[in-house]
């Protein structure tokens, strides 16, 4: 697929003063800064929660008019908490088409200023209605899954609380991320529970923040290998597993498929972290191992940056914070950064030449799979 | 048709598939004839859990279960009483749109 990532911007993601639309021109004017502020002819822009959290509307409009794009043609995409992921497919499926020559893709979500119990509830609105009408939430559905992963595997808590005390490596080396500062697996298994066995620290967190990034047509760093994206059941109770994740498998069969590749080429992941417990059903779904060994990769060091397949060295959700609409973009950016060589003190030994990133929507009803290469051979 | 000791789920004569009754077509095989049939209210809890942060506006303590029903249906219930162990046996009933799981005597 002819098409390149030419520039990356991730804003700070924490707790912001600003508004949505002031964090989304600013990862923008990052991004677009970095071409030289060459002529955008498609804006599109992710967000997943349309006025429900932030109280924003016409999102693509009013940033069009903030960031002078008035001559580009623009759309809003939203695939939940993939929503990011999936405003980079429809880009640069739209520039490969050729009916666009660049496209600035930004995503962001503004949730800070709402009460937990409010954002509990927003997003739980991307739950089945049978789902919703028991009260269930994004960490009760996924304290259950856990559940049935622990059940298989006793070695499997230990794994989790690894998955976030290398998350946190990962994010003391990036500015943009929320959570910077180490921590011990001693203090994520004493963290308070939020939905047992999930404990707080096992919880990516809300966050405000916004990514960017321009695609254009060209081969080259950062060239976009093979996309793709897969739905599951909505309901939980309708899945015959609960331990592995469909949308993701579909996601990434389709990906490879476009690609031409296998995981075997695949050198780095960044994989939606949202709560510990699904890295390794990721590492599983993307088929780099088997099921039911994704937990001893994270125990074994084979994740960790010097490791044999390096995993979120961004700092993944549980690093850099979960500002829903921009998560699924930050981790491409972060793909797309390690490939051309400008990841600064976080750079991946080798270096990389293909790279993953792999995006959850909703509790796993619709995911996302990017795969980027460094232009060179894979 | 139903009693206590009985829930109506919806049963696909293309696929043989059962399930939760719900609007739209069989989730297996896509077929837009399904049946009602009732099968026993009593099931095994596959997983279950207490939200220290339930969603705005439910009271606390928030408890929630995966039931396993016969013939393979899956239920999430709203847990009436104690937080049941895995594998523990609950009886299952419907309440308008939602279901609630309690635990049955052993």
């Amino acid at each position: 697929m002819p098409v390149r990532v030419v520039a990356d911007a991730v804003g700070r993601f924490g707790r912001r003063g600003e508004g949505l639309l002031q964090l989304l021109a600013e990862a923008a004017e990052l991004a677009t800064e970095q071409t030289g502020r060459k002529t955008i002819d498609l804006l599109i822009v992710g967000h997943m929660s349309g006025g429900s959290l932030d109280e924003s509307e016409n999102v693509t409009a009013q940033l069009a008019d903030r960031l002078g794009l008035e001559q580009a043609s623009g759309f809003r995409v939203e695939a939940a908490s993939a929503t990011g992921a999936a405003a980079f497919h429809a880009a640069a499926h739209a520039v490969a088409g050729g009916g666009f020559d660049r496209a600035l893709v930004v995503a962001g979500e503004k949730m800070t200023n709402r009460p937990t119990a409010d954002v509990a509830r927003a997003l739980a609105r991307s739950l089945a209605p049978q789902e919703q009408a028991v009260g269930a939430t994004m960490p009760g559905l996924a304290a259950l899954i856990a559940q049935r992963v622990a059940a298989a595997d006793p070695a499997a808590p230990t794994a989790w609380a690894q998955v976030t005390v290398q998350a946190r490596k990962g994010a003391s080396e990036n500015p943009s991320a929320q959570f910077r500062e180490a921590i011990t697996v001693a203090e994520v298994e004493a963290s308070r529970p939020i939905a047992l066995p999930l404990r707080l620290l096992h919880c990516s967190a809300v966050s405000d923040g916004a990514a960017a990034v321009v695609v254009e047509r060209g081969t080259g760093p950062a060239e976009v290998l093979g996309m793709g994206e897969g739905f599951d059941s909505l309901m939980l109770s309708d899945r015959a597993e609960l331990t592995t994740f469909r949308a993701t498998r579909l996601a990434a069969r389709r990906a490879y498929e476009m690609a031409h590749l296998t995981r075997k080429s695949l050198d780095f992941a960044e994989l939606h972290d949202a709560f510990a417990p699904f890295a390794p059903i990721d590492l599983e779904d993307l088929g780099l191992c088997g099921p039911g060994e994704g937990a001893g990769w994270f125990l074994d060091g084979s994740t960790s940056r010097e490791g044999r397949f390096p995993v979120n060295p961004s700092g993944g959700l549980l690093g850099r914070g979960h500002p829903v609409g921009a998560s699924g973009l930050a981790q491409i950016a972060e793909v797309s950064r390690q490939l051309r060589g400008e990841a600064g003190s976080r750079s991946l030994p080798g270096p990389p030449r293909v790279g993953v990133a792999q995006s959850i929507g909703g509790l796993a009803s619709h995911n996302f799979v990017t795969i980027l290469g460094s232009g060179g051979p894979p | 048709m139903t009693g206590p000791d009985s829930i109506l789920v919806s049963t696909c004569p293309g696929c043989h598939g059962r399930f939760l009754p719900r609007p739209g077509p069989c989730p297996r095989c896509g077929s837009t004839v399904v049946r009602p049939q009732p099968i026993p209210s009593v099931g095994e809890v596959l997983a279950a859990t207490e939200l220290t942060v339930p969603p705005a506006g439910w009271p606390e303590p928030h408890r929630l279960a995966l039931v396993e029903l016969s013939h393979g249906v899956r239920v999430l219930c709203l847990v009436a009483g104690d937080l049941p162990p895995i594998a523990s046996r609950v009886r299952v009933v419907r309440d308008g749109e939602r279901y609630l799981a309690s635990l049955e005597p052993s």
